[in-house]
């Protein structure tokens, strides 16, 4: 019986983060030690490649290993800074029909003997595309934004993975904006988890600092800097992992600002 | 192939039945009928349903003793399904009365002839349509339809009712705007043609 842990990473709304939570959790998991393999799953329009920096490096996919025209090793893409993370693109962006459910299954098992988590980017959308995905997860991380329809798709998504029996099912809160979920401008945390009812795994603010490493190939986890979506990242994989790191609060976070302001009110240096 | 009736959440049996035959190519049909209640009378319908496709049953299989035990009535070729590892299905269907455990989420669409009992949510986007009451024992924020098949009698209860939109036999409401107070159970009849929602009343689960 294998420990790995094969875990889709799936949205139904398109843009709300599967992608770039995929890469940064890659990453992540990789640093801590674990091997960790992330599978592109979307590979009709891929991208996973291009936030970990590795197009260039592609030469197989996985329908190469599954015809047997190239080993696995061949076709695996390790990180050029995290060499206990490596990529495998499911497929040709051309060839979309080719990729089964059986085809999938057949390839985790061959990742699973070698892994310690894989990661599948799962596409946006429920339909074959997502099935094929799903086909060999064991777990999920359903990713959504505090927006009514990508609520709603998670739900449904939700839905889909419970009759296929994929458990846990994990929630993750991306692009919470702590300003506009204070002035109710926007749906607070209990409102997402009190219609998906899942357990939150983490919240990630809205930081601009993810366009940028998306636009060149480095995810945030990479570095130890300290911006909030990057240390929301390692939290998530932290919390994966089995270690206890208490939720970060939108709320305490803002009132941690006002409070740092009284305090240079009250240092009477004006 | 052994065909495979869809799941409570997603469709009723007797909708999916034809698109089913109609993927199959031989005539010589075998039905797992999954989780579905079957009496004498639903099994002759289905037997009437494979009739106007051209096809014959071959045999079909059950998770549940009622239908098995209905079949073999019947006279037809039936057997239990092996792997009985689900002990507590989802969805119970016993003197007209469906209970559903679990949260209909988005896009489930629970559908039965009879009374249906929800226990857990019933989400935006969700659908449930009964032929009589429907009972939500948690959350109902999706589409319901109580009366399906025309009874005017039939109601709507619901812990929080909410709805996106609630239908009742032919009327049809969009769901209130304001949140209702904590604690008040509600439910929604027909008065006069028209749908109206009150505190719901003690008596009106019968």
């Amino acid at each position: 019986m294998s420990t790995t842990r094969t875990i889709l990473i799936c949205s139904g709304k398109g843009g709300v983060g599967k992608t770039t939570t995929t890469a940064n959790l890659g990453i992540s998991l990789a640093r801590s030690g674990a091997s960790t393999v992330v599978l592109d799953a979307d590979f009709g329009l891929r991208n996973l490649d291009l936030l970990l920096g590795l197009e260039n490096r592609i030469v197989y996919t996985a329908q190469e290993v599954l015809a047997e025209t190239c080993r696995l090793e061949q076709a695996l893409v390790k990180h050029k800074q995290e060499p206990n993370l490596s990529l495998l693109p499911a497929g040709n962006p051309r060839m979309l029909e080719w990729l089964t459910p059986k085809d999938m299954q057949a390839i985790v098992a061959l990742l699973e003997e070698r892994f310690d988590y894989v990661l599948i980017d799962c596409p946006a959308g429920i339909e074959d595309g997502f099935k094929n995905a799903a086909a060999a997860a064991r777990e999920a991380l359903v990713i959504t934004t505090p927006e009514v329809a990508a609520v709603r798709d998670a739900d449904r998504v939700i839905g889909l993975l419970n009759t296929q029996g994929i458990s846990p099912v994990q929630l993750v809160l991306n692009r919470v904006r702590p300003k506009m979920m204070s002035s109710q401008e926007m749906l607070s945390v209990d409102d997402v988890t009190d219609i998906l009812a899942l357990p939150l795994l983490g919240l990630v603010f809205e930081d601009e600092q993810v366009i940028v490493s998306t636009n060149r190939g480095e995810p945030l986890t990479l570095s130890d800097g300290g911006s909030p979506a990057a240390r929301a990242y390692s939290n998530i994989a932290g919390r994966l992992q089995g270690e206890d790191i208490p939720l970060m609060d939108p709320a305490k976070l803002r009132r941690g600002l006002r409070a740092k302001m009284r305090e240079l009110m009250q240092t009477k240096i004006f | 192939m052994t065909l495979q009736l869809p799941d409570h959440r997603s469709q009723h049996w007797k909708d999916a039945l034809p698109g089913l035959l109609e993927q199959e190519p031989s005539t010589a049909v075998e039905l797992d009928c999954g989780d579905w209640n079957l009496n004498c009378t639903d099994l002759q319908q289905l037997l009437q349903i494979l009739d106007g496709m051209g096809c014959r049953l071959r045999w079909l299989c059950s998770r549940r003793p009622k239908t098995v035990v209905s079949a073999a009535a019947m006279g037809l070729n039936v057997h239990p399904v092996e792997k009985m590892e689900q002990p507590s299905p989802r969805s119970e269907d016993q003197d007209g009365l469906l209970v559903h455990r679990g949260t209909l989420r988005s896009g489930d669409h629970l559908q039965c002839d009879g009374d249906v009992l929800i226990y857990g949510d019933v989400n935006p986007g969700a659908r449930v349509s009964a032929g009589g009451d429907v009972m939500v024992w948690g959350r109902l924020r999706g589409t319901a339809h109580a009366g399906c098949f025309g009874s005017t009698k039939a109601k709507i209860v619901a812990l929080h009712l909410r709805p996106v939109q609630l239908r009742i036999s032919n009327a049809v409401a969009r769901g209130p705007e304001d949140q209702p107070l904590d604690g008040l159970t509600e439910q929604a009849r027909l008065d006069q043609g028209v749908i109206v929602i009150e505190p719901a009343e003690t008596r009106s689960i019968r």
